[in-house]
């Protein structure tokens, strides 16, 4: 990212620099459940992210600046999730969707379902539903976009290394 | 053929152990395990019965009586159906698989596997199919102990008619 992630820049670089990244987010749909048929809902002509600056169908987690994990996490899939979490370039942020990806929701109890998937990667927005309606992800969307904007690149870089249950 | 008829064939071939029951015009037929690998080959080959079509295995934890093993198959000619059951005792469970006569059998016979802990004697790859790798115990036994319900017990009725719930 050149001299921004290490100078604190000037306040109208940032905001213009913050600006740019906010409103083109590429999004990686983690789709695992009835979240995901939400998550498409939102992105279709009716709701329309792409309105947002929000891109569907990054060509892989490598390609995308977001993720969106709908639906219920189980811990046969939670390795998945965090290798493909791994694989996506800085910077990089999580929307939790629904109650499942939240805290385990319905399955709380379950044998096999993970509680939440910040047990595995950090979360910047859990958007709370069963399922969340696609008004409930634009505003988690919005929400996301509003800590973009008011993001130091500094901080993000010099930060400590993301370890499993780090929260930011 | 009806499903009294069917239940007769079974138990012609493989003698007065077998048990039948009729429900929903759908014969039961409950035979001893060990000829249970027997007795599906006899349902898919025999001229007139002719169960080719295996639909599903499942597994029921039965308590004390152990668990039984319910295998549904559908004759796709004469649009027939039968349950082909058998028990095994809780302590050591086996049974014959059946992947020797249907290779269908072989993903339910692993996830009753992993479920209950039944070994199924013949299985090519009894391995996990559903469960992450590390994972201890039979969840869907009575007995399993769900961690989260240790915590915070379940917040209501289990059973119609336990005190407390209208």
């Amino acid at each position: 990212m050149g001299l921004s992630d290490q100078l604190d820049v000037p306040q109208p670089i940032k905001f213009v620099l913050n600006w740019g990244r906010k409103y083109s987010l590429w999004v990686f749909n983690f789709g695992l459940a009835c979240c995901a048929i939400e998550f498409i809902a939102t992105s279709m002509a009716e709701h329309d992210f792409i309105r947002l600056g929000v891109i569907p169908f990054a060509h892989g987690p490598r390609q995308a600046d977001l993720m969106v994990v709908s639906g219920t996490l189980t811990d046969k899939m939670a390795p998945a999730v965090k290798r493909l979490y791994e694989q996506m370039p800085e910077p990089k942020y999580v929307i939790s969707m629904g109650s499942c990806a939240n805290c385990g929701g319905p399955y709380w109890d379950s044998y096999a379902v993970t509680k939440g998937v910040d047990q595995i990667i950090p979360v910047d927005v859990y958007v709370p539903g069963c399922p969340p309606r696609p008004e409930a992800l634009l505003q988690g969307i919005i929400t996301l976009q509003t800590k973009i904007q008011n993001e130091s690149l500094k901080d993000r870089y010099t930060r400590e290394p993301i370890s499993a249950g780090a929260s930011r | 053929m009806t499903p009294d008829e069917i239940a007769q064939r079974f138990v012609a071939q493989f003698g007065d152990d077998v048990v039948t029951d009729v429900s929903y015009d759908t014969a039961t037929v409950t035979v001893p395990r060990e000829s249970y690998a027997a007795a599906a080959m006899y349902a898919k080959t025999t001229r007139g019965l002719d169960l080719t079509f295996f639909d599903m295995m499942a597994a029921v934890d039965e308590g004390e009586d152990g668990f039984s093993v319910v295998t549904h198959l559908y004759s796709p000619i004469h649009r027939h159906h039968l349950l082909l059951r058998t028990t095994t005792p809780r302590e050591n469970p086996t049974v014959p698989s059946c992947t020797g006569v249907f290779r269908g059998a072989n993903w339910h016979e692993r996830e009753a596997w992993e479920m209950f802990g039944i070994v199924f004697d013949g299985h090519p790859n009894l391995v996990k199919l559903l469960l992450s790798d590390e994972f201890e115990g039979h969840p869907l036994r009575k007995e399993f102990q769900l961690a989260s319900r240790v915590v915070k017990p379940w917040p209501g009725a289990k059973e119609p008619g336990e005190g407390g719930h209208e």
